[in-house]
């Protein structure tokens, strides 16, 4: 019984690392651009879909945990340029629209190259199998995610607090006029940091492919999950995504023990929850 | 000129009579045009809630979708009468409102559109999780249409589609003429004030929760009862009518026609249920041509089609002027 526990608070920290990667890009963006993604969900299952057409072609998952993310960070950077700098200025109500747009286009255009079924995606060769820890075995692919991802975190970590770009970043989303004022670029800042933001979703989605699959609707779910975690930890903080996505993680997860149909249900009970006890999220700011 | 007669009778009203006696005539079938009466009304309570309020909620889908499923339910488990049914749909959809309202407006701008979301999708996995009740993904088959009935008198019976068209026009007349009421009355103004200002709505004296949650309430009301509407119409409830599609769905209509005007949202919804009508039967992927519209809206159109018409409007009178 206990190992069945443990079995599921692993399984509660790797969907919590996937969902921490989804958020932690949302709320950079965010941070920086006072900009609302709302095609964040369809950038993820782009990542989902370039792991299964990457693995398809060259049978490679270093690579597409390398090219996926990536490309879908060379999209968005593109997009960025394109489309998302014209309506910063706007309210906020046609950043969503101009987002939602886009991930219409991504969600329909995945349909017409890989089809409206979702593809089942193998776990590599190299991650196959168990680990056995003495009565206890873990799937390795499911161990991998979690240290894989921690190790991501903590290199976002640095790159936020201790290089000259992530001072920009942080420095920006005080106040994005004195950074400007003080000579930085700021519109390279802004695509840089959507690049970046948009990446992470993708290579949640690279990382979650072996696991879950690739579907083209899995955009509208993905984005409601981050939207709860953002919600829970606080929009714009590193650590708030941290604790929120694990938090979410850990419940869904330990959920399906319970009560199984139950499980996804659960994680907008414990956002409800935590809105009644603290309006600004566990680490927001009023 | 003469001049146009005030109150709810003056003013678009009479507009709006005339596109309920042509829209039959003018769209391929009666169905299409209670289809777009139907969306009409759901784009009209996103519109009350967008336009006046200022609250962008996607929870609109979640009110329709519980409209439906109640309605439905009733109907088939209780054995309950049209009017009833769509009571209880109404009742229920202001109730859920008002529930979602009261949580998501302890949060303001853009982490009230968050929870608005997150709680609609709540929603969508609590339908799905009841699927004894709701069917789940395959939907809530044989939702029948009763005949309208009063005091167990029936009045008319609503199976051909012109006579449903009818009942259905009557209806939005209602919600429409109610709708212009309400934003007219010293509620709409205040709900005017406190998108333009909440704070100093506040510091005025008004309680603004609970104006905000009272817009709530209204819109859940009507969007349910569009909802209701609809699931009598195709005789059916799919999963998608509670989905987060429905509430994208719904505000696409409301903006693309423009917020703050009702007549926009009737132009909204009726050119995307004919756009889609006429595209999905050529091309089943045409949501990447409606992705594009919406990119292309923001870049070109930002008060949606009424708002493009308005400055025609202006436009044509100033030439009009110029020629005198």
């Amino acid at each position: 019984m206990l190992n069945l526990y443990l079995f599921q608070i692993l399984n509660g920290l790797g969907l919590g690392m996937i969902y921490f990667l989804i958020s932690v890009g949302l709320t950079i963006i965010f941070g920086l651009l006072n900009f609302v993604n709302f095609a964040h969900g369809a950038f993820f299952m782009l990542g989902c879909y370039l792991c299964y057409a990457l693995l398809a072609a060259t049978g490679q998952f270093w690579l597409a945990l390398l090219a996926g993310p990536l490309a879908v960070a060379a999209l968005a950077w593109g997009a960025e340029k394109l489309l998302i700098r014209r309506v910063y200025h706007l309210p906020h109500t046609f950043h969503i629209l101009i987002t939602v747009g886009v991930a219409l286009i991504l969600q329909e255009s995945a349909i017409m190259i890989w089809g409206p079924i979702g593809k089942s995606i193998p776990i590599p060769e190299a991650l196959q199998g168990v680990v056995a820890m003495g009565k206890f075995a873990y799937p390795k692919y499911r161990l991998f995610l979690i240290g894989f991802s921690a190790v991501i975190g903590f290199l976002l970590w640095l790159l936020l607090e201790r290089t000259r770009f992530g001072a920009l970043v942080r420095a920006g989303s005080e106040s994005t006029e004195m950074v400007s004022l003080l000579g930085a670029d700021i519109y390279k800042l802004f695509s840089l940091t959507f690049a970046l933001g948009v990446g992470l979703a993708g290579l949640a989605g690279v990382l979650s492919g072996p696991i879950r699959g690739a579907h083209p609707f899995l955009g509208p779910e993905v984005l409601g999950i981050a939207f709860v975690v953002v919600v829970i930890g606080g929009m714009g903080s590193f650590g708030g995504a941290l604790a929120g996505g694990l938090l979410i993680g850990l419940v869904q997860s330990l959920m399906t023990t319970i009560w199984p149909e139950g499980a996804s249900l659960m994680i907008y009970g414990a956002m409800a929850a935590v809105i009644l006890w603290r309006p600004y999220g566990l680490f927001g700011r009023a | 000129m003469v001049p146009l007669p005030k109150g709810v009778w003056g003013g678009t009203t009479p507009a709006v009579l005339a596109i309920l006696a042509l829209l039959p005539v003018a769209v391929p079938s009666a169905t299409l045009a209670t289809e777009i009466l139907i969306f009409a009304m759901a784009a009209l309570a996103c519109n009350l809630l967008l336009g006046y309020g200022g609250l962008l909620s996607f929870g609109q889908g979640l009110f329709f979708g519980v409209g439906s499923y109640l309605a439905a339910l009733a109907m088939i488990h209780l054995e309950v009468g049209l009017v009833a049914a769509l009571a209880i749909a109404v009742a229920a959809g202001a109730a859920v409102a008002t529930a979602v309202g009261w949580l998501a407006i302890r949060r303001t701008g853009i982490y009230f559109v968050m929870l608005t979301l997150a709680l609609a999708q709540m929603g969508y996995f609590l339908a799905y999780t009841l699927s004894k009740w709701t069917g789940g993904d395959n939907g809530l088959l044989d939702v029948p249409r009763p005949p309208l009935a009063l005091f167990g008198v029936e009045l008319a019976s609503l199976d051909g589609a012109y006579a449903y068209y009818a009942f259905v026009a009557v209806l939005f007349l209602a919600v429409y003429v109610g709708a212009r009421r309400v934003i007219d009355s010293p509620f709409g103004s205040t709900l005017v004030a406190i998108r333009e200002n909440e704070a100093r709505a506040a510091a005025v004296g008004f309680d603004t929760r609970h104006f905000k949650m009272l817009a709530f309430t209204l819109s859940g009301a009507v969007t349910a009862l569009a909802g209701a509407l609809y699931a009598m119409l195709i005789n059916y409830v799919p999963l998608d009518n509670v989905a987060i599609a429905m509430s994208e769905h719904i505000v696409i209509m409301t903006i693309i026609g423009g917020t703050g005007s009702l007549l926009g949202s009737l132009l909204g919804a009726g050119t995307l249920v004919l756009v889609g009508e006429v595209l999905s039967a050529i091309w089943p992927r045409w949501p990447l041509l409606l992705g594009v519209g919406l990119i292309l809206l923001v870049m070109f159109l930002r008060r949606g089609l009424w708002g493009g018409v308005e400055s025609l409007i202006a436009r044509y009178r100033r030439r009009g002027e110029a020629a005198e």
